[in-house]
């Protein structure tokens, strides 16, 4: 199977708190490596430019788009995607408060909202209404007009 | 397009990476944060280059405020420790405001202040502020450093004072004290994260006997080339009571220092006018807080 | 005994909203076959052009691509849902920017990028024809050959001009509304393979797998039981996947190399490829009497449905038939066209033609109430429709009208009775705030279209409910909604009713998931099963028990006698038929009531209308002619609430749609190049940009629908751009004619009425 010219380069980081090891080319970015190389698909293709938040995913902790993170930027670091957030297959309480307020629809924008949501509650665990749209400003969704994803984030601040 | 023909070095100190840009003197480019780069050679408007990637060099990451009141910023320090530092909130607070709606949260904490400025976007919303706390740009090689103001590190359209194998390591603004004052101004399309249609940063001193401003910078972006000081401008605020009447006329000169195109965003016109009613609000604003 | 209503009106959550945020649902693009290859579209560069040469020569042997195909590949190369007017893969000529010429299919992406790039193309230009007005025009270029006017119709009721005569007020305006891109999160993706039977199987993302298989298998020529077409979780639809995508390439490709495929539009490609709302122009010439009554209304409609037709025929129906808005008006004129230009193709988006001859005739009610110095909702409230009226093409009104209720409300809502108060409250100078009103109105079913679906309905040898239906899970939450109604209708827990979707092979026809009638369809659709499924249930019980069928009730999963002696649980009527192979399942059938169309149209009228009234505030910074929506209060007639939780969600997300239509999304094409391809040019708005909004339903109940229910998918987005519109002129005092409302485009307004004053 050719790659193209591709150069391909091994790296290693921790996804979802397991040490993973990938062979890439180094420029792929960690979206194309979570979706299409190691399919876990939790993580969504909005548009590849930064500009609609659904990629979002933890890079040692801090929300980044995983669409403009370069494999080599990943290398030693720590990932965590939405699939991470389970203890034991159950939901993290930002994932029940998206799913019982109504918060989700067609659910696309579901997993990155909810990372943003995730970082903003680590570093701000009572977030005024105020901090949580700033939070989430670049979290795009088409579906809900956004009252019932505000509602969730409010439901589980501190 | 796929970046899969890229090749992608890492090096482990800023020596290195110093080295390494040295050797492969314009056939390299720099990527940091990456939030920029990464969709521009996707689309091809930068040339295909192999990246050096300097994101994980924490060495340049830093805010400093030394003892000469000046404070030293890495270049690779993310616009979310600028946002929320508390030396930049408290001695450069038009610095921390542009630098929380530089983008989103996530952009905003890979995106470097070294990134922003040699990225060189006109409407970036890092440098208005720079411009007008008249920062200095420290650049480095294998050959040694040297400091750049701001203001002449730009020559053109993404022109820099850059050469091939210098890196930008830090930039250097003096600490505002309290006699000093500021206002950052961005007028995007909506009230989520946009690019700016014109953005603006004015900074003043004011004369505690008069209130009158004794000094002032007035820059913007989006309106030209690179962002520009609106000189003429300037001189009709300083020392001058500002009224109603003076205020429009000093926001109208800031024409005499812009050149805007048209555009996606707006017309060269609307910017015209952007550019003048921002800073008719920006001074309103200084006017009106108390001093 | 009558058993109350259990589910409906429960807000519970949507079943697959957990599945959704801990990222295990798949959607299509969450795919990848074992073995797949890995599909691209090369599009047309120029907005019209002729294909002279297409050589594929390189591409085909370039390393890694397995094969490419061009219009040779496609035995009946026209598709659309009214005209066949559209090409799988152009032949003679491209017609717009975008316009696919060939599909690669190769082993990795990055060879399939390549090959795109090595596929040689020989066009000759032609001029392109970009403006619907100078389309028009008998001399302009050609983009089909039967001309550029797709569709032209006039419909008169009354005499207009008299009525003018004799009016006491005119109002005259011409307005343009700009093409809205749908812009949902998951863009047009799909992939293909052979099941184990043999059998091509399209999973993609859509709204009608019937009707997507029956353009697959006319095109490619072939049987359609061989073919299967499965939707998923869809991320987002609104209209933008009633059309094909990627349905008919994938299984090309799948076709002839008898391998799975895997075909995602980037972005960019959703943008340019995706269809869009409808730009227009209307032209309307309101008259009224003093007293506030409406006379006539003439209306001219010309709307840019670009390169192709796609919905566009219907969509003009839709327009033509709601551009008098909810009222009275015994004179009217409508000259409606359709234009083809070498623009994007307009077909489907949520309102479906309406939200823009709603931002018209709301605006000129507007004017006309300034012009009279009366309240807007008086004004409205004097011509509003009520039930029994009979409407503007002397059609009867026979379903629930709840536009009056509304309007009554948002007249009585402390932000309009305190409005004063309310825009007295701005910080700066520069800042100004405008409270303002517009109502709605579209019919939902397909109107004078015939419509039928079908629901199967099996009882599990548990004792529980398969529900088989072919809507399509587009984010709006039907499954959930049937799943409830399913419940009270079989008399069951509503986790007890199981939801097989949107697949040809396992569900019956239920029609297509658009016009905000799938929940009352499927509905109506489902009563007919439940009633089936239960008489025979109470004939097994009779059988089991030796009392007669007609004693049996049902409660809770049980089969329970009269005087209440005898219980027989579901799961024990399941085992008695299963081991008397009594068949387990029934197929329920519902066909929407119509009449016949009135001549010059296809679908109108409809038998069944949605309403809505709606308030905003808004603040308009006078400096830079950038608008605020502070609140918005949005009143729709919603028949029944099934859900309330996403009831809201359906009218939260719609209304911030129409915040998005209404002042920032604006599609920019300049020479037929889309100037807005991606989500930091084409601006939607973020969670900054969503005011409050406050949703207050009308349930008057809507005997014709499932336990009173009407639809609701489309009308929170039709008066949320005239009621800002209105809003901005009660602020600042100049009207907008023109949508998207821009700060460019609302600061020179603001500008010129300023020189006009001779101000600053």
């Amino acid at each position: 199977m050719r790659r193209g010219s591709a150069v391909v380069k091994r790296f290693s980081f921790v996804l979802n708190g397991k040490p993973v090891e990938v062979e890439v080319p180094p420029a792929y970015t960690l979206l194309e490596t979570l979706r299409n190389v190691l399919h876990l698909t939790g993580t969504k293709d909005g548009c590849g430019d930064g500009d609609c938040g659904a990629c979002t995913v933890l890079l040692d902790g801090r929300a980044v788009h995983s669409c403009l993170t370069l494999m080599a930027q990943v290398e030693g670091r720590s990932v965590t995607t939405v699939e991470g957030l389970l203890r034991d297959s159950s939901p993290d309480e930002v994932q029940s408060a998206y799913a019982e307020s109504g918060a989700v629809q067609c659910g696309y924008c579901t997993p990155g909202l909810i990372m943003a949501t995730k970082a903003l509650l680590m570093s701000n665990p009572n977030p005024s209404v105020e901090e949580v749209k700033e939070a989430l400003r670049g979290n795009l969704c088409r579906c809900t007009g956004y009252a019932k994803i505000l509602e969730a984030v409010l439901r589980v601040r501190r | 397009m796929l970046l899969y023909d890229i090749d992608v070095i890492t090096p482990s100190s800023l020596d290195e990476a110093l080295e390494i840009l040295s050797s492969r003197k314009g056939r390299i480019k720099v990527v940091a944060g990456g939030t920029d780069l990464i969709i521009q050679m996707k689309d091809g408007i930068i040339p295909r280059r192999d990246l050096l990637n300097i994101y994980g060099l924490d060495e340049l990451r830093y805010i400093k405020l030394d003892d000469n009141d000046m404070i030293r910023i890495g270049a690779l320090t993310s616009f979310s420790e600028i946002a929320s530092s508390e030396t930049i909130r408290h001695y450069a607070k038009i610095l921390a405001d542009a630098a929380s709606t530089i983008g989103s949260i996530q952009i905003m904490n890979k995106a470097s202040i070294g990134g922003n400025i040699v990225n060189a976007s006109p409407a970036a919303d890092s440098l208005p502020p720079l411009y007008a706390l008249g920062a200095v740009v420290r650049v480095a090689s294998s050959r040694g450093s040297r400091e750049v103001p701001i203001e002449s590190f730009y020559r053109g359209y993404k022109k820099l004072d850059l050469a091939e194998d210098e890196l930008v390591c830090e930039v250097r603004l003096r600490a505002m004290s309290d006699d000093e004052d500021g206002i950052f101004l961005k007028h995007g399309l909506r009230l989520g994260d946009a690019i700016a249609v014109v953005n603006a940063a004015i900074w003043v001193r004011r004369d505690s006997r008069s209130g009158l401003f004794s000094d002032a910078r007035v820059a913007l972006g989006a309106v030209a080339p690179t962002v520009v000081r609106a000189r003429r401008c300037e001189q009709l605020i300083i020392s001058k009571k500002l009224d109603e009447d003076s205020m429009w006329n000093a926001a109208k000169a800031v024409l005499e220092s812009i050149s805007p195109i048209d555009d996606v965003r707006g017309s060269a016109e609307y910017r015209r006018e952007m550019s003048v009613n921002l800073v008719y609000m920006g001074l309103w604003e200084l006017t009106h807080r108390s001093g | 005994m009558v058993q109350a209503q259990r589910w409906v009106g429960k807000p519970i959550p949507r079943r697959d909203a957990l599945e959704k945020a801990i990222g295990q649902a798949k959607y299509a693009s969450d795919l990848f076959p074992e073995g797949l290859l890995w599909g691209k579209v090369l599009r047309s560069k120029y907005p019209h052009a002729r294909i002279k040469r297409i050589d594929v020569s390189k591409a085909r042997s370039h390393p890694g691509v397995v094969a490419i195909f061009t219009h040779e590949d496609i035995p009946n190369n026209r598709y659309g849902p009214f005209n066949k007017d559209r090409p799988v893969l152009c032949d003679d000529k491209t017609r717009y920017i975008g316009d696919p010429i060939a599909v690669v299919a190769a082993e990795t992406p990055e060879a399939a990028e390549e090959a795109l790039g090595m596929i040689e193309v020989e066009y000759e230009p032609l001029p392109a024809v970009l403006d619907p007005l100078e389309a028009m025009k008998p001399e302009s270029p050609k983009v089909h050959e039967r001309g550029n006017i797709a569709r032209q119709t006039h419909i008169s009721f009354g005499n207009v001009e008299q009525a003018f005569r004799e009016a006491d007020i005119i109002v005259e305006n011409t307005y343009t509304v700009g093409t809205q891109i749908h812009a949902y999160l998951e863009t047009e993706a799909g992939i293909s393979y052979f099941d184990e039977n043999g059998r091509l199987t399209i999973v993609a993302g859509g709204q009608s797998p019937y009707r997507d298989r029956h353009e697959i298998c006319s095109t490619l020529n072939i049987p359609e039981d061989s073919v299967r077409v499965v939707i998923p979780h869809v991320g987002g639809a609104f209209g933008g996947k009633d059309d094909i995508s990627v349905q008919i390439h994938l299984a090309l490709i799948t076709l002839k190399t008898r391998r799975p495929a895997r075909l995602v539009w980037t972005r960019e490609e959703s943008t340019i490829a995706g269809t869009k709302r409808h730009a227009g122009i209307i032209r309307m010439k309101t008259a009224a009497r003093r007293d506030g009554v409406l006379l006539a209304n003439k209306t001219e409609i010309i709307y840019d449905t670009g390169a192709y037709e796609g919905l566009g025929p219907a969509v003009l129906d839709v327009a033509i038939e709601n551009c008098n808005g909810p009222y009275k008006i015994p004179n009217i004129d409508i000259s409606a066209t359709l234009v083809y230009t070498n623009n994007y193709v307009a077909s489907a988006f949520r309102g479906f033609g309406a939200p823009q001859v709603l931002f018209a005739i709301e605006s000129q009610l507007d004017a006309i109430a300034e012009q009279l110095n009366m309240d807007p909702i008086e004004l409205r409230l004097r011509n509003a429709l009520r039930r029994g009226d009979v409407g503007v093409f002397n059609n009867k009104l026979i379903g629930s009208v709840g536009i009056a209720k509304a309007l009554e409300i948002a007249a009585n809502h402390e932000l309009w009775r305190e409005r004063e108060r309310y825009k007295s409250e701005t910080a700066r100078p520069w800042i100004r705030r405008g409270i303002g009103v517009a109502s709605a109105v579209k019919g939902y079913t397909l109107g004078a279209l015939p419509d039928k679906g079908q629901v199967g309905v099996e009882l599990t040898r548990e004792g529980k409910f398969r529900v088989r239906v072919s809507s399509t899970e587009i984010g709006q939450g039907v499954l959930t909604a049937l799943a409830q109604v399913a419940a009270d209708m079989l008399k069951c827990g509503v986790d007890d009713i199981q939801l097989v979707f949107a697949d040809t092979l396992e569900t019956p026809d239920t029609s297509v998931t658009s016009a905000s009638r799938q929940l009352f369809l499927a509905g109506n659709a489902l009563a007919d099963a439940a009633r089936k499924m239960l008489d025979k249930m109470r004939h097994v019980a009779a059988g089991l028990s030796g009392e007669p069928p007609e004693v049996f009730d049902f409660l809770d999963g049980y089969a329970i006698s009269r005087d209440g002696k005898t219980r027989i649980s579901y799961a024990g009527i399941a085992r008695y038929m299963e081991n008397n192979n009594i068949p387990l399942n029934v197929v329920g059938e519902y066909e929407v009531p119509r009449v016949e169309p009135i001549p010059g149209t296809l679908e109108i009228p409809h038998l069944f209308y949605m309403f809505a009234a709606a308030l905003a505030l808004v603040e308009v910074n006078t400096l830079t002619g950038f608008v605020q929506v502070r609140k918005l209060v949005v009143i729709p007639d919603a028949g029944k609430v099934i859900n309330p939780q996403t009831f809201q969600g359906q009218i939260e997300g719609a209304a911030v749609q129409g915040i998005g239509y209404a002042l920032m999304e604006e599609a920019k094409i300049e020479n037929g190049i889309l100037k807005t391809q991606n989500f930091s040019t084409y601006l939607i708005p973020s969670i900054k940009d969503a005011p409050e909004i406050e949703v207050i339903p009308v349930e008057d109940g809507e005997e014709t629908g499932p336990f009173g229910a009407k639809g609701i998918g489309e009308i929170g987005i039709i008066p949320i751009a005239p009621a800002i519109a209105n809003a901005i002129k009660d602020a600042v005092g100049v009207r907008p004619l023109s949508i998207p409302i821009t700060p460019e485009k609302l600061y020179w307004l603001i500008r010129s009425k300023r020189s006009e004053n001779g101000s600053q």
